[in-house]
């Protein structure tokens, strides 16, 4: 099984692409249209764990890098990443370790369902959005010296959206985990 | 169906080594970062401008990349135009503006193989501390690539068998299937790759 490893991330990688390229979803009452690319990442960390998880994510950002349009709407190259939004691009990585982490803590030793479910939201959450923005919010405000406070108010909008998403990555995770249990692997 | 961006041309920037243009890129960054002048972020954006210009690429595949980046330069110029000045506001959307042509045009200009080549390069020392394995990361990225039209497929038959049983686009319905899809196809893969000991 030591190819297991390298096509999980691939496949993975492949999977965060299609969830990129589907067009974005209007969600009632929420203002801007969410795109799937952050439920990839989320989900790459919940299935494949924290090292798995972030490769899966680097590999996606190489593909994007090397100048191929997989971001969402047909956007890619290196000018995704000295834009504004880059440091969301970046913080997908360490998101995807950290969601791996926690997932592993929490979900792996819950017994019951639903604190299986508590647990993937909490690694969602904390993982795909605090440190997600902990890295877009700052490269914003350098980007764009807007100062730190004002870029963490422009990125209020996208909130409720990404709490939607690490809602239905934790929902999608566990019920994954019941067909093909991935935790301890 | 994932075309790379690259335009084939002969112009002054597809000539250039692909590292020569990296390397340019990543100090043309740092210096747009200390530049405060908007006639000098300007002319800054002039130039990116026109070297993405001198690749030869079409306008609609410019407007693809640069529609997205539209509004979010637009609610940062008025952001920052409402409390810094409107002056500063100029910089802001100059300096970005000027970042992502810079960034465009070396994409637009440089084959994606040499990019790749670029990278392997830099891996190198890395792979000779034993951190990185060079052809697993080959393998990775073609894997990759390979599957990103059969995934896509995946998740419109599975869209398809939900529509034709009278279910609406729901996400968590959608993407479960697709998931278990994906993990299954990793294992047969793998499986694969290792009887025949690649």
């Amino acid at each position: 099984m030591k190819s297991h490893n390298t096509v999980l991330i691939a496949l993975f990688a492949a999977l965060i692409v299609v969830l990129s390229l589907i067009p974005p979803i209007p969600l009632p009452g929420i203002p801007v249209p969410i795109t799937l690319q952050t439920l990839g990442a989320m989900l790459a960390g919940a299935m494949l764990g924290p090292v798995r998880g972030a490769l899966a994510c680097l590999l996606y950002l190489g593909l994007a890098a090397i100048g191929l349009p997989v971001l969402p709407g047909g956007r890619g190259g290196l000018g995704a990443f000295l834009g504004p939004t880059g440091g969301f691009l970046v913080g997908m990585v360490v998101g995807a370790l950290v969601i791996g982490w926690l997932a592993r803590m929490l979900a792996a030793r819950a017994t019951q369902d639903w604190a299986k479910l508590g647990g993937y939201v909490v690694a969602c959450v904390v993982g795909g959005i605090l440190v997600v923005y902990a890295f877009g919010v700052p490269w914003l405000a350098s980007v764009t010296k807007m100062g730190l406070p004002k870029a963490a108010v422009a990125v209020a909008v996208f909130l409720p959206g990404d709490l939607i998403k690490a809602v239905i990555a934790a929902w999608v995770a566990s019920r994954v985990e019941r067909v093909w249990p991935m935790l301890g692997r | 169906m994932i075309e790379p961006l690259y335009v084939a041309g002969r112009s002054a920037l597809h000539r250039l080594p692909a590292w020569l243009k990296l390397a340019a890129l990543v100090a043309a960054g740092a210096g747009l970062f200390v530049l405060r002048d908007p006639r000098w972020l300007g002319a800054a954006f002039a130039a990116a401008a026109l070297l993405v210009w001198s690749t030869g690429v079409s306008a609609a595949a410019v407007w693809r990349q640069v529609r997205g980046l539209l509004w979010v330069l637009l609610a940062v110029g008025v952001f920052t135009g409402v409390f810094q000045g409107w002056m500063e506001a100029l910089a802001v959307v100059l300096r970005v503006g000027a970042m992502v042509g810079l960034a465009l045009a070396v994409t637009l200009a440089t084959r994606t193989s040499d990019l790749i080549a670029v990278c392997e390069r830099a891996l190198m020392p890395l792979e000779r501390i034993g951190l990185v394995d060079a052809g697993k990361v080959a393998l990775a990225l073609a894997l990759a690539l390979r599957f990103v039209p059969e995934i896509w497929r995946n998740f419109h038959e599975i869209r398809e068998a939900q529509a034709a049983r009278g279910l609406g686009a729901h996400p968590v319905a959608l993407i479960v299937p697709l998931i278990v899809l994906t993990l299954k196809r990793a294992q047969e893969v793998a499986e694969a790759i290792d009887a025949r000991s690649l």
